[in-house]
């Protein structure tokens, strides 16, 4: 018989039970080839219990210099009362090791999992980041939030009078699924190195890229510049954390050919020998008088496209009409979110034919008042690559649980033919001949045909709301190898100073990247020489 | 007769000595297996502390070789990591059965008209 059993034993549990949160661990991403992205690290935070934490100015002293911090820094983070504070979080290794020798009572340690990104600043936009709690706060971080984080909760474990704890045989750790993408580390690294390097030679603003795989959607490459270090989202602004390959829209200038491009061909209007009179060099569509860049006598419909005539392709878009131009454009995805597993994907916009001025006609179909992200764009020319289907891009291959075990696969991209693959076959080798002879000349490579377009727009001036005479939009999209495409990829630069063509400032971007991208998969040239054979030694 | 009344006795008098014993026995095992667990517990809850801290260390080197493994930091001319210019890059296409053991450079074969030129 105990007396006052219930009470007494409750006690002796508040002494000997203490409760402690289980660890939760983000889940791994990896990229296509199980490089790791993105990871965890335990480490530790440094709290105080300022009731008990006495500091003099040495021990400030000895403390600020430990933490590589000025005293009075450190004051400001140790209160004056209460229980419990954090002097500072997720300290690196060498850091705490050094303040645990100082033996300053009243300072104490706990493990934290921080979040790390050990590749730096690559596939930042793609990656997000977290905040200070391990929150998330920015792109696949946020968008998978739900597979990467796993709920915690508390374990109970018993301990002695010496504060000497017993095993609970319960794990002090859950870890969330892991995730593995279809971007390359490697062909990120490149379009990164590339579009950095642009930047610096024409001291552009901005810039975008994207790779895709035209087939199946895969998303291989995103880039943009500037970029940011994820694992310092604090040190970034805003400006540099925009993914704006997705989240930003610009006028398209005159990659948005392939609307008219492709409707004058469904429709019959044309063929590719069909000749147009652009010798006037210019064209009136209501008030305005639309120019070509060079003069040029009469072309083909072929070298409308090829040249990038605009006169060519407003007279070719007022055989089409708005009603008809409205309905490629929507075909093609203009004006429509692809749907990206990402955050923040803005949809564009084309104004219906109802609300189309007496100049739209000669404005839009050479891609003014049209406002599109570089990945309709890109999604637009991989239906040319791949034989008239509109895919979906994405750029999450797959979600594993922490054993392993397959959680969630990208189902078989649902494809949607939008254009029979005899047009799209037609105008493939259209998109050939502007490298080959066209405005994309400088997109050519050796040893394989590159399809594409260039693109060279005004932006708006924010202060006049007119097109601006000096900041530009240069762009070129493309696809190689033109007859068997590898990878479908758009080079987007924003306000280049010196040159504003995209044949001059976006192709050789598209070409370099291309080089070394064909190199890195080790896709073989398709004009190599038989002629010799070399045969190797075992 | 006799005899199993001494028998009786007998067993009546090492029953009660024997159950005490008995249980004194199982009290000590219990307590000495209770004992033993506790201290198993303590010595898991250390090989706990231990592996944690080994999974730590891991995670450490994991990243560290992640961050070293980058294709960016690789990727420079000073490591001597270049990808190979396409044009200079020779493919051999794979031959079924075995190759000989030579190196060699075999020009294209020479039609018998001009051997016999």
């Amino acid at each position: 018989m105990i007396l006052n059993h219930g009470m007494l034993s409750e006690k002796a549990k508040q002494q000997h039970v203490k409760a402690e949160d289980i660890q939760v661990k983000r889940g791994i991403i990896l990229d296509r080839e199980g490089r790791q992205l993105a990871l965890n690290l335990d480490l530790e935070s440094l709290y105080c219990e300022p009731e008990i934490l006495h500091l003099d100015n040495k021990s400030v002293k000895k403390l600020a210099s430990a933490m590589g911090e000025k005293p009075e820094v450190i004051l400001t983070k140790i209160p004056a009362e209460g229980k419990f504070a954090w002097v500072e979080r997720k300290l690196e290794p060498r850091i705490a090791e050094r303040i645990r020798g100082q033996n300053i009572k009243g300072l104490g340690f706990m493990n934290e999992a921080k979040r790390v990104y050990p590749k730096g600043k690559l596939a930042s936009h793609i990656l997000g980041f977290v905040g200070l709690d391990n929150q998330a706060l920015e792109g696949l971080e946020l968008q998978y939030d739900r597979y990467l984080s796993t709920r915690g909760g508390k374990v109970f474990f018993e301990r002695d009078a010496s504060g000497r704890t017993l095993s609970s045989g319960v794990d002090k750790e859950v870890r969330g699924n892991n995730i593995v993408l279809t971007i390359d580390e490697g062909l990120q690294g490149i379009v990164e190195k590339e579009i950095e390097k642009a930047i610096a030679k024409w001291k552009a603003v901005a810039a975008s890229a994207i790779m895709m795989d035209p087939f199946t959607g895969e998303i291989l490459a995103l880039a943009n510049w500037p970029s940011y270090d994820p694992n310092n989202p604090r040190k970034a602004s805003n400006f540099e954390k925009r993914n704006r390959a997705i989240t930003d829209c610009y006028e398209p200038g005159s990659t948005f050919k392939i609307v008219v491009g492709i409707g004058a061909l469904e429709e019959n209007i044309v063929r590719p020998d069909t000749l147009f009179d652009v010798s006037k060099g210019g064209i009136e569509v209501g008030t305005k008088t639309i120019h070509d860049v060079h003069r040029y006598g009469t072309l083909t419909f072929k070298e409308v496209i090829q040249k990038s005539s605009n006169v060519g392709s407003i007279m070719i878009g007022m055989r089409l009409g708005k009603e008809r131009i409205y309905k490629y454009a929507k075909l093609l995805g203009i004006g429509e979110k692809t749907g990206i597993d990402l955050p923040g994907e803005v949809s564009g916009w084309i104004h219906p034919p109802e609300r189309w001025s007496g100049t739209s006609l000669g404005a839009i179909p050479i891609g003014q008042e049209v406002a599109v992200t570089p990945l309709q764009i890109l999604r637009a020319y991989s239906a040319i690559a791949n034989g008239g289907f509109l895919i979906k891009p994405h750029i999450v291959s797959e979600v594993t649980s922490p054993e392993g075990q397959l959680i969630y696969s990208f189902a078989d991209n649902e494809l949607k033919h939008i254009i029979p693959a005899k047009t799209a076959e037609i105008f493939k080798e259209i998109l050939k001949s502007v490298v080959e002879g066209g405005t994309g000349e400088n997109a050519s490579i050796e040893g394989d045909e590159v399809a594409g377009k260039t693109g060279t727009a005004q932006r708006i001036d924010p202060k006049t709301k007119r097109y601006s005479k000096e900041k530009y939009i240069s762009s070129f999209v493309g696809f190689v190898p033109a007859d068997k495409p590898m990878f479908s990829l758009i080079v987007v630069i924003y306000e280049p100073k010196g040159q504003i063509y995209g044949g001059v400032v976006a192709a050789p971007v598209f070409r370099d990247i291309v080089n070394q991208a064909l190199s890195y998969l080790n896709i073989p040239r398709k004009n190599i020489p038989y002629e010799t054979t070399l045969l190797v030694a075992r | 007769m006799i005899g199993i009344g001494r028998k009786k006795n007998m067993m009546s008098f090492l029953f009660k000595p024997l159950c005490i014993a008995l249980l004194l026995f199982g009290q000590f095992s219990l307590i000495w297996l209770k004992s033993n667990v506790v201290t198993l517990e303590y010595k898991l809850s250390a090989l706990e502390k231990k592996k944690a801290e080994c999974i730590k260390e891991r995670r450490m080197m994991l990243a560290e070789k992640a961050g070293l493994q980058s294709f960016v930091g690789l990727e420079t001319e000073n490591n001597g990591f270049v990808l190979p210019d396409r044009v200079r890059v020779i493919h051999v296409k794979r031959q079924k059965g075995s190759l000989p053991y030579k190196v060699s450079l075999t020009k294209k074969l020479l039609s018998e008209t001009e051997l016999q030129r």
